[in-house]
């Protein structure tokens, strides 16, 4: 086989900067919103003022008659020029619920803030003040707002039709549970509630479609993670051929899940554009951005235990508020909270229910960790819980109940199959990286002179790559390597970047497995009209299948130059190297080739010496990680991950008793995401997680009224952190090579907001726990903690 | 409400109260921008008149006039934190726009006057103000008026920020022995005040000799407590008489805000401790090393 | 009083040391004009309401948020936007370059308003505190990073910038 340079030597494992962070630093990024055309015009929406409301009329006269304002039209007239909106994940075909989705609320408005009608104007100021011209008829309904009411027997069904709230039930059952909770020592209940917050990416949302004339077809420019999947939902809402739309995901400033597509706004700018024959662009307003909901989920985790403290049995009942219903694939979310259980820990009975009920809140998109994050937190809750009922440290219950090092490949009684991992090693990292037993010290020093220090551990196992079957959420993913006359290489790839860079960690593949330098490699990503299918960006799978990808259609291409070099030289392939881009040979030691001379000739001289490869030097490979499993078991069970990565978050807090304020101390993280690629790009991952899961757990919150009216609508009440909250991050790589994938990957960058966000409440209940205080409703805002601290103070710890 | 409203940029102060005079309604004062922009991008305000009175001389500047500081309602956060004349004779008031939140961006931008016109209930100025028996000068068709901070945050009929300009701020100098401390509770760096306490305190030797508390951020507008503590003068501090202080402080407030950031039950309680911790801060003499200039 | 009024008002910016003469509406923001008249796309909309600093440009040096200043209050005003940091040759800033090399960005959005907030810091100040960059920085967001290397390249700037830094500990 061909040497081509040492291990030291290869770019893969090093901290390479990334060639695309130059635009931004100095203000060159494109943007979706950088983009302007010729005849521009923008877009501005109205929205329904109320949470559930029979619309009796709109009248759009007032809005068109203000001057430059090109079209108002409502959700009527939209109707009738769409389909619904294609479904992200059709609850349907898991045996859920399904309805027609429309991109504008028609005769019944089912949330605040959905669209009525939409206004098309020279420019945002006019189009805003002309649909403030609009007038809408309302008949406010009753609106269905909390979750237990949706529920209740006898209570209104959002979606008229329905027989009741549920958008869909999925159990999770293995084993006996039953017997095993009746043979238990001990059980413990914890009532777990996660709020409702969302990644809120600095870049809003942004589209801009364009009417194309002459091949009577759309090109949108949008903020979009999925830029293939999107063309076919927009030409089925338009009634069009899927070739008859173009996608161009520009460079994204941050997405986590909220720019996968399903929005209403997406077919709609669409539409507008083709109505008007011009371009047409809509900007997300933050108070928009803040509609999209995430994560609303309340547990009842009841953990089994034998005398020594081994988890037999679990069960949990989960009831979600996933608002209204809507193309996006929010609420899967829920649906990968259950699979995911009983996440890091060995127990075979398992009795688990998960409801995605229906409100009138507005929808949920997917945010960073997809439900993943929510087993997290509701496990690890629950886990502190039961180590305080029974009076083991934390840290010994979880080493006591993790699966072993030595069972992987793990079957999970959900139906996954646990590609490998050192959850004691991880976790134990993770304690020495912050230092745990020092910390314990310190805590009981400070508690001598009346200060609360806590520490709190959570694991977050976070299975990556997902793909589920009958669905546009592949697992697999293609990519073109393309090396041209002169040596510079082109990779062409269906996954794209919501901005970490992952585009550099597959230069670094490529740049490897071709031999040559990573400056020569150019990678385009997000244009459907360039790229190969592709699904995108999420579920951590972008370096997995994208450099997995990549790293076939290289090999494959590196083989052509080889023959062709090994022809140009008279010599065995197996006898070349490839040193600083020349080409030399074991068995001729004068000769020797540069690789752009190589290059050159493979494409010029087709009939002669390189005859022996097809032309030209170009190869389209697609990896399928081999884990998936979409063949139902005996028990009708898939495994759609093929990795499963996993990370433990150590917190250590102190709280003020008088205020209730919580400030952090020290943070530290250990994770196993396999081979890193590039160490620079992960530890960047995993800081960011960190602090998105702390900023939940602390203050992000999105609120309503009674009514169903929308409380939080900018940065004064959603409140995420800033640089002074976070105190330095420690972070360490515990590595599991995944025994599947190319290079052992794992995925990096949707785990962490569940580990961190379950790892703050840990330590806060750590640090109270003299005072009787234990909480598990987030977030743990200074009120609710200085609330629990008076009631415990009156004698009623638990809260 | 107009989608093209009128801008004028009046010369000075007599043009600008001419012009205010001239207009029947819909004006809309502006300088730094700070606190309307957010309003007019939303579309929540559509004024039809900016009168925009950032460039009058008569407006800037900080001066000293014997023992009184005259500071122009167009003075920038930036400048109230730095400004030696403010550092050293009014470090509460220095300090407290330290506290200001919105980064340096809104510190360069945002003007004292803007601030207290605003009126919003969880800012920083007017407690740090109130607690230093501050002054306000308003130009309005009446002509220049001044009157106490606490008169004009009483009184809802004085048309600032639309009718009339708020044209100085005048605060005696501190004296020499006046302790003084902010406390400002925030659930974290990016959030606005949940309570904000304002002390001054001064003592005779080791006897606390009067005793002026100004809670923020609690309730619709700042309270001032000061009779309510004569009881506990004359003595020295201890701890039983700070959480005295700390009670009368709760009791003060009758309807506390309730909002994301917390609701009214602790916000009533966290009038005493700020109060508690501004009273501690004054007394810890840490203070004047705590401005950062 | 009436000739006072008009619905536009004439500014004088002198933007990344170019100048322009603008006839601009009342209402329109700083970073409207930036944007859309003037074609500074590096400066970034993101949430119109002075909270996240994506928008941050200087005014005469002071850096501020340009979504909520209003473009017609500026009557004559000297901007730098991140699009004004480079060098006559194009070669990054000193805190540009530690942007780069310490990871200090990744989506990039915040990035400009970032990096010209620590301008402001280290023009003034050559040995910043932790404390000090999070003063400086407090007025900006960063959804990605979890603020970690924005404060290692504000401080690797500064030792790239005042070399005798490094003798400092």
């Amino acid at each position: 086989m061909i040497e081509d340079k040492k291990e030291s030597e290869s770019y893969v494992g090093k901290s390479i900067r990334a060639k695309e962070a130059r635009a931004p630093l100095i203000g060159k990024a494109k943007y979706t919103n950088d983009y302007t055309f010729s005849g521009q015009l923008y877009a501005h929406i109205l929205r329904s003022p109320h949470a559930a409301a029979k619309i009796n009329s709109v009248d759009v006269s007032g809005a068109k008659k203000v001057s430059g304002v090109h079209l108002a039209i409502c959700g009527q007239d939209v109707f009738n020029h769409t389909n619904g909106i294609t479904d992200h994940l059709n609850p349907a075909i898991f045996g859920g619920k399904s309805t027609r989705l429309p991109c504008m609320a028609v005769d019944e408005a089912w949330c605040y803030g959905q669209p009525v009608a939409i206004v098309v104007a020279e420019d945002e100021r006019t189009a805003r003040y002309a649909a403030s011209r609009i007038q809408v008829d309302y008949t406010p309904l009753e609106p269905i707002i909390d979750v237990e009411k949706a529920v209740a027997k006898g209570a209104r069904s959002v979606v008229p039709g329905w027989e009741d709230n549920t958008l869909i039930y999925v159990p999770f059952m293995n084993g006996d549970t039953q017997a095993a909770f009746d043979a238990a020592s001990h059980v413990i209940t914890t009532d777990v509630k996660i709020h409702r917050f969302s990644s809120q990416p600095m870049e809003t949302r942004c589209y801009n479609a364009i009417w194309e004339h002459d091949t009577e077809s759309i090109t949108l420019y949008g903020t979009c993670q999925n830029p293939h999947p999107l063309r076919l939902v927009i030409a089925e809402t338009l009634r069009m051929n899927e070739n008859k739309i173009r996608i161009i995901a520009s460079t994204i400033g941050g997405a986590f899940g909220l720019k996968m597509h399903g929005h209403p706004e997406e077919p709609l700018i669409c539409l507008m554009a083709k109505l008007l024959g011009r371009p047409v662009k809509w900007v997300e307003s933050r108070e928009e951005c803040l509609l999209i909901g995430a994560r609303e989920q309340q547990h009842k985790v009841e953990m089994a235990f034998d005398s020594d403290g081994v988890m037999v049995g679990l069960r949990d009942n989960v009831l979600a508020n996933i608002g209204a219903p809507s193309a996006c694939p929010g609420w899967g979310m829920v649906f990968l909270t259950g699979l995911t259980m009983p996440g890091p820990y060995k127990v075979e009975n398992i009795d688990v229910h998960m409801n995605a009920v229906t409100t009138n809140k507005p929808s949920w998109n997917a945010a960073r960790g997809y439900g993943k994050e929510s087993t997290a937190i509701a496990l690890e809750l629950a886990m502190d819980n039961a180590a305080r009922q029974l009076g083991i440290s934390p840290i010994d219950l979880r080493l006591k109940n993790f699966i072993a090092k030595d069972s992987f490949p793990y079957n999970s009684p959900t139906g996954l199959v646990y590609d490998s991992g050192d959850y004691s090693g991880v976790l134990l990292k993770a304690l020495e990286t912050i230092d745990y037993q020092g910390w314990k010290d310190k805590q009981a020093a400070a508690l001598i002179e009346g200060r609360y220090l806590g520490i709190g551990v959570a694991f977050e196992l976070t299975p990556e790559g997902g793909t589920i079957p009958g669905t546009m959420v592949a697992g697999y993913d293609s990519s073109t390597v393309r090396v041209g006359p002169d040596g510079t290489v082109r990779v062409l790839t269906g996954i794209t970047s919501p901005g970490t860079h992952n585009a550099t960690a597959m230069a670094q593949i490529a740049a490897d497995e071709l031999g040559v330098d990573i400056a020569k490699i150019e990678v385009l990503q997000g244009d459907t009209n360039a790229s190969p299918y592709g699904f995108g960006n999420y579920s951590g799978r972008s370096t997995i299948v994208g450099g997995g990808s990549v790293a076939l259609a290289a090999q494959d291409v590196r083989a052509k130059i080889n023959a062709v070099a090994a022809a140009l030289l008279e010599v065995e392939p197996d006898t070349l190297n490839l040193v600083s881009g020349v080409f030399s040979s074991s068995a001729k030691s004068d000769a020797t080739l540069t690789f752009a001379e190589v290059c050159y000739a493979s494409y010029t001289r087709a009939y002669d010496v390189a005859m022996c490869i097809d032309p030209p030097l170009e190869a389209t490979r697609t990896f399928k990680p081999p884990g998936i499993r979409h063949t139902p078991d005996e028990n009708g069970r898939i495994n759609p991950y093929p990795s499963y990565s996993n990370a433990v978050y150590v917190v250590v807090c102190e709280v003020d008793t008088d205020t209730g304020k919580i400030d952090l101390l020290s943070l530290a993280a250990a994770h196993d995401c396999g081979k890193v690629i590039n160490p620079i790009l992960v530890e960047g991952q995993v800081c960011g997680a960190f602090a998105m899961g702390l900023g939940g757990a602390l203050s992000e919150d999105i609120q309503y009224d009674a009514n169903g009216v929308q409380l939080t609508k900018s940065f004064k009440d959603y409140v995420m952190l800033r640089m002074a909250d976070i105190p330095p991050i420690g972070v360490a790589h515990h590595d599991c090579p995944n025994p599947d994938n190319y290079l052992g990957l794992k995925g990096a960058g949707e785990a962490g907001v569940g580990g961190s966000a379950a790892a703050l409440v840990n330590a806060v209940n750590d640090a109270l726990e003299p005072l009787g205080v234990l909480m598990h409703e987030m977030p743990l805002t200074p009120s609710r903690v200085w609330s629990a601290i008076q009631n415990a103070n009156n004698g009623e710890g638990v809260n | 409400m107009s989608l093209h409203p009128m801008y004028a940029r009046p010369r000075d102060l007599e043009q600008a109260s001419q012009l205010l005079a001239s207009l029947s309604s819909g004006a809309v004062i502006i300088a730094g921008g700070q606190e309307i922009m957010p309003f007019i991008n939303y579309g929540v305000m559509m004024p039809d008149v900016y009168v925009d009175i950032g460039g009058i001389k008569a407006l800037k500047g900080v001066n000293v006039n014997d023992d009184e500081v005259s500071i122009g309602a167009l003075t920038v956060h930036r400048d109230i934190q730095s400004t030696e004349d403010i550092v050293e004779r009014l470090p509460l008031l220095a300090y407290a726009a330290q506290q200001i939140g919105g980064g340096w961006q809104v510190h360069n931008r945002g003007t004292i006057g803007g601030n207290i016109v605003s009126m919003h209930p969880l800012y920083d100025i007017a407690p740090a103000l109130l607690a230093l028996d501050a002054d306000v000068e308003l130009l309005s068709d009446k002509g220049l008026q001044r009157m106490s901070l606490l008169q004009l945050q009483n009184d809802s009929s004085h048309g600032l920020g639309s009718s009339s300009i708020l044209t100085k701020i005048l605060v005696k100098t501190m004296l020499p022995n006046v302790l003084w401390g902010y406390y400002k509770l925030k659930n974290s760096a990016g959030a606005y005040g949940s309570a904000n306490a304002a002390a001054v305190i001064q003592m005779d030797g080791e006897k606390i000799k009067s005793i002026r508390i100004v809670i923020g951020a609690v309730s619709e507008t700042s309270v001032v407590i000061s009779k309510a503590l004569d009881g506990y003068l004359g003595g020295a501090y201890t701890l039983e008489i700070g959480r005295a202080i700390e009670k009368v402080c709760i009791d003060a407030i009758d309807e506390p805000l309730s909002d994301q950031q917390g609701d009214g039950v602790w916000r009533k309680a966290m009038a005493g401790i700020a109060a508690r911790r501004a009273t501690e801060m004054a007394l810890s003499n840490l203070t004047t090393s705590s401005i950062k200039r | 009083m009436e000739d006072l009024l008009d619905t536009s008002a004439l500014i004088q910016l002198r933007v990344d040391g170019e100048f322009h003469e603008l006839d601009v509406l009342a209402g329109r923001t700083l970073l409207d004009v930036l944007r859309d008249d003037i074609g500074k796309k590096g400066t970034h909309l993101g949430c119109k309401t002075g909270h996240c600093g994506a928008c941050t440009v200087m005014i005469d040096g002071k850096v501020a948020k340009s979504c909520i200043t209003m473009a017609a209050t500026l009557a004559r005003a000297e901007i730098t936007t991140i699009e004004g940091l480079l060098d006559e040759k194009g070669g990054l800033h000193p805190i540009q370059q530690s942007f780069w090399d310490e990871a200090g960005l990744q989506c990039g959005y915040c990035a400009p308003g970032i990096v010209l907030s620590a301008l402001e810091l280290v023009t003034d100040n050559h040995h910043p505190s932790a404390e000090d960059i999070e003063l400086a920085l407090a007025g900006s967001l960063c959804r990605c990073t979890g603020y970690q290397s924005i404060k290692r390249s504000v401080a690797e700037a500064c030792v790239r910038m005042y070399p005798a830094n490094e003798n400092i500990n």
